[in-house]
């Protein structure tokens, strides 16, 4: 056997558990439900269920709330999370002590926050307590269009120190002599993070974004815990639509909800490597 | 004016701490409370504004005494989360990082391509493969056992990215040079590139256990025996009723992972700190 031969051989017997749990838990169970998207009982409907899907008042309500989510919490993530990472960079040294608090949010169970975010969030809670003083009005977190706002604190709370982390990796290993250059050149510190900072970090945003991604899908656990089964409609998400349909067991129409989201991510992740292995970052 | 601007920038990185911190504090600091005053805390029903305070009128262990000797449920839960939580862990980390290898430093046809199939298929949330996963897993006639939970969960396409992320930077040269003393592909990858990447290697051990850990979704749909549900659902529960005892109960849920990553803090940063790009 030629040496190439025996790489491959060896390559495939490593990937190979791996691969198995994926034919069978990921593979398979795709195409079992792609097929039953496609029945209504044991009638083939073709995208009959898709279409009624789209009529479905909490189906769509679902999708709409997931889009929202994505599209505002992953960007603002991200810059808030940069900017915390620059301001972090522009101490000499830090004390391990600070940088150990960064992943703390990310490492509490959900579960054990509930309260936590209750005695802030609720009607009477300590947040309202404090607009009140201050003459404000009381904001209604669970039941109103300010429950999006509030999940999306939690997640910017939770998941900001990772990616604060993931950024300060990033900056620092931005060449000194490039930051240097450009002040001796008169360049201000927003030409400097904007010009040089910033290019030099791709990689880094990429995988940020994609952590983040990932994360973003992950936000049911909150809503859930703090919702319970039926949320606020301003947080119905995909997620819960899927939930609460397990317990009609309407198999045709959760494959088909499964399937539309699938395609949904698949897109954006198509996007995402196309325009990535366009400008090269892939290696 | 340069020392005050320092002064000012110390502070506002204090108030970050605070932030990323309260929770955990909060937490801690209720958990020594007694059950009354924790009512008062929490009685929503009741119309004044909850005040957030961290010395308890009265230090009492309490709630921790409930949990651990009168509750038995709690702890019962709580071994149902480490059930499933422990072999998730160990069989994602070790499928993680075979896989890891071949990716990174083998050569093989498809690679590239099976790797995209991969990153796509696992990045795509839960909620979107528990269906069509039911339906496998009532054929293999797993439901309603910990396996249902165990295994879909053993494969993540986080822990394959980050260890990939890690191996490569490994020179080639070492692997090369051990292929020529003729060491086989499995003793390169237990003797040179494991001990490489012992950061990737417990950064992957923290995040799984963690996800493993409050996994909320799987349990309620595969599990049909509300007694085999983990602690992460039970304690959502419990949020509404049982004021006494939440916070010892959340503190006990958060201890495992917290020492986890205590025990590798320095290590979990080395994958994200050392590499020049991610």
């Amino acid at each position: 056997m030629t040496h190439k031969a025996k790489e491959a051989v060896a390559a495939i017997l490593f990937i190979l558990p791996s691969l198995l749990g994926i034919t069978v838990f990921y593979i398979i169970p795709y195409i079992i439900c792609f097929i039953e998207s496609l029945f209504a009982g044991n009638k083939f409907v073709g995208l009959g269920n898709y279409i009624e899907l789209f009529s479905n008042y909490s189906f769509t309500l679902a999708l709409k709330n997931t889009a929202i989510f994505t599209l505002i919490a992953i960007p603002l993530l991200m810059v808030i999370s940069f900017l915390i990472a620059l301001f972090l960079n522009s101490f000499k040294r830090i004390s391990a002590f600070f940088r150990s608090s960064l992943l703390i949010p990310v490492i509490i169970p959900v579960s054990s926050l509930i309260v936590v975010w209750q005695v802030f969030f609720e009607d009477y809670g300590a947040i309202n307590g404090l607009l009140n003083a201050m003459g404000l009005e009381s904001v209604e977190f669970f039941s109103s269009p300010f429950s999006m706002v509030m999940i999306i604190i939690i997640f910017i709370w939770k998941y900001c120190g990772f990616c604060v982390i993931l950024f300060t990796a990033g900056l620092a290993n931005v060449p000194n002599a490039y930051v240097e250059s450009a002040k001796l050149d008169g360049a201000n510190a927003f030409t400097i993070v904007t010009r040089i900072k910033i290019p030099n970090i791709v990689p880094t945003i990429f995988f940020v974004f994609l952590m983040e991604l990932i994360y973003s899908f992950k936000i049911y656990r909150e809503v859930f815990a703090l919702f319970g089964d039926y949320p606020d409609e301003h947080v119905y998400f995909m997620q819960n639509f899927v939930n609460n349909n397990y317990y009609n067991l309407n198999y045709p129409r959760l494959s088909a909800a499964s399937i539309i989201l699938s395609v949904f991510i698949i897109v954006i992740l198509l996007v995402f490597f196309i325009f990535e292995r366009k400008r090269g970052y892939m290696e | 004016m340069k020392k005050t601007k320092s002064v000012f920038k110390y502070i506002i990185l204090i108030l970050l701490t605070a932030v990323f911190l309260f929770p955990i504090i909060y937490m801690l600091a209720n958990s020594f409370m007694q059950s009354g005053e924790i009512e008062k805390t929490l009685n929503f029903s009741e119309e004044t504004f909850k005040s957030v305070n961290l010395i308890p009128d009265m230090f009492s262990a309490e709630q921790y005494y409930e949990v651990f000797f009168r509750r038995a449920e709690y702890l019962l839960k709580f071994w149902n989360s480490v059930i499933i939580t422990l072999p998730t862990v160990i069989l994602q980390v070790v499928f993680s990082s075979l896989a890891a290898f071949a990716f990174a430093k083998l050569k093989f046809p498809f690679r590239d391509k099976l790797f995209f199939i991969y990153i796509v298929l696992l990045i795509l949330p839960l909620q979107v493969t528990l269906v069509p996963n039911y339906i496998v897993m009532d054929n293999l006639k797993i439901l309603n056992t910990f396996l249902s939970v165990i295994l879909p969960g053993t494969f993540s396409a986080f822990g394959i990215c980050l260890l990939r992320q890690s191996i490569k930077y490994i020179s080639y040269s070492s692997i090369e040079a051990a292929r020529i003393d003729g060491a086989s592909y499995l003793r390169i990858f237990t003797r040179i590139i494991i001990p490489q990447i012992k950061g990737g290697l417990v950064t992957l051990t923290l995040l799984t256990f963690i996800d493993s850990w409050s996994a909320v979704e799987q349990p309620m749909i595969y599990f049909t025996d509300k007694g085999m549900y983990p602690l992460s659902i039970t304690l959502s529960d419990i949020a509404d009723s049982d004021y006494g005892i939440i916070f010892a109960c959340g503190v006990m849920f958060l201890i495992p992972p917290l020492l986890i990553y205590l025990y590798g803090e320095n290590d979990i940063r080395s994958p994200f700190t050392t590499s020049d790009k991610l």
